[in-house]
């Protein structure tokens, strides 16, 4: 079907008949099912729900600005974190990541941050909190995460991808301080113009990051002696933050 | 105390079930003989099937499913079988599958008219294996592992990868001595899994019985069946309609140290409740106590387990447990992952 593209929602007709051969090993699709307004505290944006050929995860992407056929996007990926995103914890910085990104993108002319249904880096919910339960014990570390049954971080991008490509964006400034997930996009056929640092500001609860230099990727052992586990596959970086 | 045999290669698989035959084979690959340690006097665990008057007859898994590329093709690698694709294709009541994942749009599903244990014979070939050798304990010596097999030989590896059902991997891991933090989040971790029983009925009735309309028939009202398999349905030449029965954790759980002559009764009845009084008078029968049927799914872990020991020692744990879903897929995914984690590929 030959759709002109004009609006957001357009895609959602656009997609009607869409079945592609997918992306990456699983070949993954995904559909645009439904587009809004979405009003929040860190600004207006559009948010745009899709359907994949994979899994009932329901994944969205937030968006500001006009991004269709637009080039140079702004982009972060956010994974979903129930305990940081929605609950607040602070056994990751993940709402903090997120609430950075939003802010972010709302005071650029166009951005989009997906937020992807992968909890826990991918492991599931319940298999993260099997990792909490351990280091309440005090027996986690990085190469235990790894070792234990914990699947290290291998979320799978090719959604990431394929999202992307169905919002008719033709290149991405990606968001992230891990260069690895630039080359995962890429391989996927994503074209990623450039990478942003994606720095938090500082505030009471990342002061850590401030006063010390940066952990070992993957945790990450906060000042009253809590660990943490690092959701976002990202080396985090705090405004202000002084370097290796 | 026996010989003691020393390989060159290194590396024993405790276990010849899919995930011990996906780990040989893709040691196999790099170059690598590994040695695989069985227990029962044929390959494939759980991936099973018996052989009545000639009519073969899957007792564990009833069909083979997956969507993972690699898997998918390692079962249409399969040679001199007969590949059922789609089987089971008429399904039967509203109860829930063991794994319902399984009849997800984008899984593939087949079966072997020769039986489902094609398949572990198929990735058995050329790989080292000894049968009737059960493992009884596990030592990490100055430099090795030692193993202990119930025949009183004595084994040594360096490398060691476990893919027992987890509550026998439970106990030779708790036996062994090194109490680093690792080992004691793995035991804890081995805590969280569990494995649940499923006792099975095979029974054999003449070509003239009325023949349920279904494959498989997953009853939505039975405390004791989780499903019914018309078995005789993959088989190109039958000399009987057979069923297989397959009961619920629970139900099993409460019978599992019971004379299985009570319990095949009290499945006959149930058949006879669900299917019509034909059902409680088989030609034969065959009973088979899955004591370790398979992994609650919920409770699996998401990748294999590698360890690292004393000097040069590493210890591996995989299985069904250790891959996300569980069932034969993740048995072979956590097979081959753990091979890779070996070669230190990944």
């Amino acid at each position: 079907m030959s759709v002109t593209i004009s609006r957001l929602e357009d895609l959602i007709v656009r997609d009607r008949d869409h079945d592609c051969e997918g992306v990456g090993p699983k070949k993954v699709c995904v559909k645009v099912m439904g587009v809004a307004d979405l009003p929040t505290r860190f600004g207006h944006f559009r948010i745009v729900a899709f359907w994949n050929n994979r899994d009932v995860k329901e994944h969205v992407a937030i968006i500001k600005g006009d991004i269709l056929g637009a080039e140079n996007v702004p982009t972060r990926l956010h994974s979903e974190c129930l305990t940081g995103d929605v609950i607040g914890s602070l056994r990751c910085d993940c709402r903090d990541q997120l609430e950075a990104s939003l802010e972010r993108i709302n005071s650029l002319d166009r951005g989009l941050v997906l937020y992807l249904r992968q909890e826990g880096r991918g492991i599931g919910l319940i298999n993260k909190i099997r990792a909490y339960q351990l280091q309440d014990l005090g027996l986690d570390t990085v190469e235990a995460n790894i070792a234990l049954g914990f699947r290290d971080d291998e979320r799978d991008y090719a959604i990431a991808a394929h999202m992307i490509g169905s919002l008719t964006v033709r290149s991405i400034q990606l968001m992230t301080n891990n260069p690895r997930k630039v080359q995962q996009l890429t391989e996927y056929g994503v074209k990623v113009s450039s990478r942003l640092p994606h720095v938090i500001p500082p505030n009471s609860h990342n002061r850590f990051y401030l006063e010390t230099k940066r952990n070992r990727s993957g945790h990450w052992i906060d000042f009253s002696g809590k660990p943490h586990l690092m959701e976002q596959s990202d080396p985090v970086v705090v405004e202000g933050m002084k370097d290796n | 105390m026996g010989r003691v045999d020393s390989l060159d290669n290194d590396i024993i698989i405790i276990g010849a079930g899919i995930t011990g035959l996906s780990c040989a084979r893709r040691l196999r690959q790099a170059g690598i003989t590994a040695l695989v340690l069985e227990k029962a006097r044929g390959v494939g665990g759980r991936c099973a099937t018996r052989r009545v008057e000639g009519q073969p007859v899957d007792h564990g898994v009833i069909f083979l499913h997956g969507s993972d590329p690699d898997f998918l093709a390692a079962l249409d690698a399969v040679e001199n079988a007969s590949p059922l694709q789609g089987w089971p294709a008429r399904l039967s009541g509203s109860g829930t599958p063991c794994q319902p994942e399984a009849f997800h749009k984008y899984e593939r599903r087949l079966a072997f008219a020769e039986g489902v244990s094609a398949f572990p014979k198929h990735l058995a070939v050329d790989l080292t294996i000894q049968l009737n050798t059960r493992v009884t304990s596990l030592v990490s010596g100055a430099s090795t592992f030692e193993l202990q097999t119930e025949g009183g030989t004595t084994f040594e590896a360096r490398t060691v990868v476990v893919t027992a059902p987890i509550e026998q991997t439970r106990e030779l891991v708790k036996a062994l001595p090194n109490n680093s933090t690792e080992l004691q989040s793995v035991r804890l971790l081995l805590d969280m899994i569990s494995t649940e029983p499923c006792l099975t009925l095979l029974a054999g009735y003449p070509l003239d019985v009325p023949e349920p309309p279904w494959d498989v028939c997953y009853p939505e009202d039975s405390t004791a069946f989780l499903l019914m398999s018309h078995d005789s349905n993959k088989r190109a030449q039958k000399r009987f309609h057979t069923l297989v029965y397959q009961c619920r954790p629970l139900w099993s759980r409460e019978r599992l140290e019971q004379d299985p002559d009570t319990w095949s009764r009290d499945i006959l009845d149930e058949a006879g409740r669900l299917l019509g009084t034909w059902a409680t008078e088989p030609l034969w029968t065959q009973a088979h106590r899955w004591r370790f049927g398979r992994v609650e799914s919920a409770s699996a872990l998401t990748s294999p387990v590698l360890l690292e020991f004393g000097q040069n020692q590493r210890l591996g744990l995989a299985g069904e447990a250790f891959a996300p879903n569980g069932g034969a897929e993740a048995a072979w995914l956590s097979g081959r992952r753990i091979a890779e984690r070996i070669l230190g590929e990944r």
